[in-house]
């Protein structure tokens, strides 16, 4: 459940190390974003002398949510941290490494980049 | 379909019921219930747990070492499916369960019952060391007299001569 002011990690050497999500693509008045979903959002830390600076607004892909997300065969799933991967506006994500474990739900939404990049598919 | 067990209790998790839980380092927990969970959130350690199997392994209230627990394991590698080897095993199941539940409970009765032949040594030692505690009756008898004779005749003497 991310919502505008939510703090996220970044899952990739974008550059970035914090996000805070201020608002959710899709419909007009999302409230809450899940798993999958791509959100902007502007960045409240990041590490020196990378393409990304701090306050810069970019487009973020969820990965991770504390919240459970529930699977069609009745698994539920639930991670330590929410958590962003960075992408571009093809959806093609700005770092060249993710970390953490990823859901395969990423794939079915065309993640298939990141799902490839990441160390751990779930 | 795979059935796994429990991180908190080691029971098993059919599908659809309980949660996963995956850390950063993506280490995955299975729970059977919210109970486990919520457990686990508590940070409480399974093997200080009193109903855990983890508890009762540890503490030998169970049997943990048995020939009938080396048919349920984890295999990683699939087996080729067989008409004639899927219904021995069925049937082998059922057999294994059984005998399983038997040496289960044989092993618990035998841990309740008191050891005859450590309780007979305790006593004769105890009897060994501690002989010079016990007193003959007629020791006592004689006791008991004494002490009556004493206190009647002294009282009795000194009363009349006050009166006098």
């Amino acid at each position: 459940m991310i919502q505008p002011q939510t703090y996220l990690n970044v899952a990739d050497n974008s550059g970035a190390r914090k996000l805070m999500c201020i608002r959710i693509i899709g419909a007009s008045n999302r409230r809450y974003a899940h798993i999958g979903d791509v959100i902007v959002a502007v960045i409240k830390e990041a590490i020196p002398n990378t393409p990304l600076e701090r306050s810069e607004v970019i487009r973020a892909v969820i990965v991770r949510t504390c919240k459970e997300l529930k699977r069609n065969n009745g698994t539920i799933i639930r991670y330590d941290d929410n958590a962003a991967v960075v992408i571009d506006q093809e959806g093609n994500p700005k770092g060249t490494r993710v970390f953490g474990a990823i859901p395969r739900e990423l794939r079915q939404l065309n993640f298939t980049k990141i799902v490839s990049l990441a160390p751990e598919v779930l | 379909m795979r059935l796994v067990k429990c991180w908190f209790c080691s029971s098993t998790v059919y599908p659809g019921h309980g949660i996963q839980f995956v850390r950063n380092d993506a280490k995955i927990f299975r729970f059977c219930r919210s109970k486990c969970h919520k457990n686990f959130k508590m940070k409480r350690n399974p093997r200080k747990v009193k109903w855990t199997k983890a508890y009762r392994a540890a503490h030998g209230k169970d049997m943990t070492q048995d020939k009938t627990f080396e048919f349920e394991k984890k295999r990683n590698r699939p087996e080729r499916y067989d008409r004639n080897v899927t219904e021995n095993t069925l049937n082998a199941m059922k057999k294994i369960d059984k005998i399983r539940n038997q040496r289960e409970a044989k092993y618990i009765i035998d841990r309740l019952m008191p050891n005859k032949k450590k309780v007979f040594k305790d006593a004769a030692n105890e009897l060994d060391t501690h002989i010079h505690l016990v007193r003959a009756p007629e020791s006592l008898q004689q006791d008991a007299e004494k002490i009556k004779v004493d206190v009647s005749k002294n009282k009795s003497v000194q009363n009349e001569a006050m009166e006098e």
